[in-house]
């Protein structure tokens, strides 16, 4: 069961990233259809002892709740040309991926005595806190926030992967480099645009 | 959004929550360790020491030595060996020591890098330390490193469990320890069984950081907690002695500036809390130290007497438990005994039989492991 969530995870992960570098979006509907089935054949069967997609999940481990929503929304996006969730969903859910990774891993990395990792094990301290950005995400209407908290936690409830901590299951590093990176551009280009208006007209 | 919809989300966001509380409020209890058994020598016994290399002559490189007592009474030693630390043939071997005939059995491998990729569904590229165990249930628990990306730093632990006292095995699986890419995760300490039936995983890490932590892992091999020994850069290779229930010490190798000395911190909730660490007045050379407390005696490490190599191994006797030192023997590094090809005597493991004789094992040059068996009266009579 681990197992094949796991490479399932990851093949899903594999297509995300092939029709975004392809530009899938171009291509005739056809073609598109054609492209996910044959990706997710090559990623997923395994070629002598492993797959594709075994290979990929050596080094990124199974794939969070964060990433895998990320990952649906991408293909989704390539293969109809349509996105799934309004842009200001995506953002609530980078923004808070982003705060997430920047709490938990300079402390799981062993900055200082504290590790907000263990806390993933069962805490109710932090699924308190939790409880509150989720209900907070489902009043102001952020749907993707809440979908991604709920898969995460129904996973972890569910033991479907290896792992028993529930951080493994709302967000990796996967997720919160895409998310900070994603930030950190948006700033820059905001900053930008300000330096732009505020420079003198000659 | 409609108004139903809506409410529907409310009412998912509640059940869901109801389950991660009772998760949170089910969790295991207060872990507790098995106290360790009383002693098992009558004092006056004769001094007795013996050693030998084990017959692990097909690989060129050896490294990191682990062992379990079997419950006929025999010794079933681990390590890992191949061309070279690190490389893609390493494989984890096995041999069994039979006191009665003071001889080791021919090595087998148990677990290869093949092997352990296909069991866990995903690239392997190196094979590390093994740490041998028990779990409550008497079964015999074999933890190692596995690295798929990059070197140690990108470590993972697994675990397979064998029913059979070592003959055969279970398939790995993989312990999630880490939430970045689950690596620098490795373990070298004594896995301690816990009352509760869990166990307790003395492991490390050594990505960015090196740091101590002890991880409690359940009957399935998940890990289901875990508490941090240390912090910072400079510890590792954490050895846990417990002497109660509640009580115990860990010793790390130090890996930061001079003066090189072994680390230690303190329990006395049984690891769910542990002192600030302090230097001992043992030397280290950022090197493996192991450690068990002598049944109804004192404390024993196993480590390098040296702040700059590891050419000399040697033991130490602490009587309050590890305030201070006494040194006891040298078993390598004085003159009149033969000399590895590489001068290097590293990775002690050290543990008491249930007739009372206490094992080491270690790394002798590189290119053998080495077992000396000795027991109260021969340590206590060298200095």
């Amino acid at each position: 069961m681990t197992n094949f969530a796991g490479l399932l995870g990851c093949g899903l992960l594999c297509l995300a990233v092939g029709a975004t570098v392809l530009r899938l979006h171009a291509l005739p509907v056809r073609f598109r259809c054609v492209f996910v089935a044959a990706t997710l054949v090559a990623v997923l069967v395994p070629v002598g002892d492993l797959s594709i997609a075994a290979y990929v999940r050596g080094a990124t481990g199974d794939p969070s709740a964060a990433t895998l929503a990320l990952a649906v929304s991408a293909v989704f996006a390539r293969l109809t040309g349509r996105a799934v969730f309004e842009r200001r969903e995506a953002s609530a859910l980078l923004g808070l991926v982003a705060g997430a990774a920047l709490f938990l891993y300079p402390f799981a990395l062993g900055w200082t005595a504290f590790d907000p990792y263990a806390l993933g094990y069962g805490s109710i301290a932090f699924t308190a806190a939790l409880l509150l950005v989720t209900l907070a995400a489902w009043r102001m209407g952020y749907v993707l926030v809440v979908l991604v908290v709920l898969a995460g936690a129904l996973a972890c409830l569910g033991g479907v992967y290896e792992s028993r901590n529930l951080w493994d299951y709302l967000i990796d590093p996967l997720a919160a480099a895409y998310a900070l990176g994603v930030l950190l551009a948006a700033g820059g280009r905001k900053l930008v645009s300000q330096r732009r208006e505020r420079a003198p007209v000659v | 959004m409609s108004a139903r919809l809506k409410w529907t989300g409310l009412a998912a966001i509640v059940l869901v929550f109801a389950g991660l509380a009772v998760r949170a409020l089910d969790g295991p209890p207060p872990p507790r360790f098995v106290a360790p058994r009383a002693a098992a020598q009558p004092a006056s016994a004769k001094p007795l020491y013996g050693a030998q290399l084990l017959p692990n002559s097909s690989t060129q490189s050896v490294h990191s030595a682990t062992a379990a007592e079997l419950k006929d009474g025999k010794l079933r030693a681990f390590w890992y060996g191949g061309t070279r630390e690190g490389a893609a043939d390493v494989a984890i071997y096995t041999s069994v020591y039979s006191p009665k005939e003071q001889t080791w059995s021919p090595e087998r491998p148990v677990m290869t890098r093949e092997l352990a990729q296909r069991s866990l569904r995903r690239h392997v590229r190196k094979l590390g330390n093994p740490v041998a165990g028990r779990d409550r249930g008497g079964r015999l628990c074999l933890f190692f490193v596995s690295v798929s990306v990059g070197g140690w730093a990108g470590s993972a632990i697994n675990l397979m469990v064998s029913e059979d006292e070592g003959e055969t095995w279970g398939p790995p699986r993989r312990m999630i320890a880490s939430p970045f890419f689950n690596i620098s995760t490795l373990v070298k300490g004594v896995p301690l069984p816990l009352a509760d039936g869990t166990i307790a995983l003395p492991a490390y890490h050594e990505f960015l950081g090196k740091f101590g932590e002890l991880l409690r892992v359940d009957a399935d091999g998940r890990v289901i907690g875990k508490t941090r020994l240390s912090w910072g850069k400079s510890s590792l290779q954490p050895v846990i002695v417990p002497r109660s229930e509640t009580d115990a010490v860990a010793f790390m190798r130090y890996a930061g500036d001079r003066p090189a000395r072994i680390l230690m911190v303190r329990t006395g909730d049984a690891g769910a809390h542990w002192s600030e660490p302090v230097k001992t007045a043992l030397p280290n050379p950022d090197a493996a130290v192991g450690g068990v407390l002598l049944a109804g005696g004192p404390l024993l490490l196993a480590f390098n007497n040296a702040e700059e190599n590891r050419e000399d191994l040697s033991l130490a006797l602490s009587a309050d438990f590890g305030a201070s030192w006494r040194l006891a023997r040298s078993l390598e590094g004085e003159s009149l005994l033969p000399r590895a090809p590489v001068n290097e005597y590293s990775y002690p493991w050290i543990m008491q039989d249930r007739a009372g004789d206490v094992h080491v094992l270690y790394t002798w040059g590189r290119s053998r492991i080495k077992h000396a068996v000795f027991n109260r009266a021969w340590l206590e009579g060298g200095r």
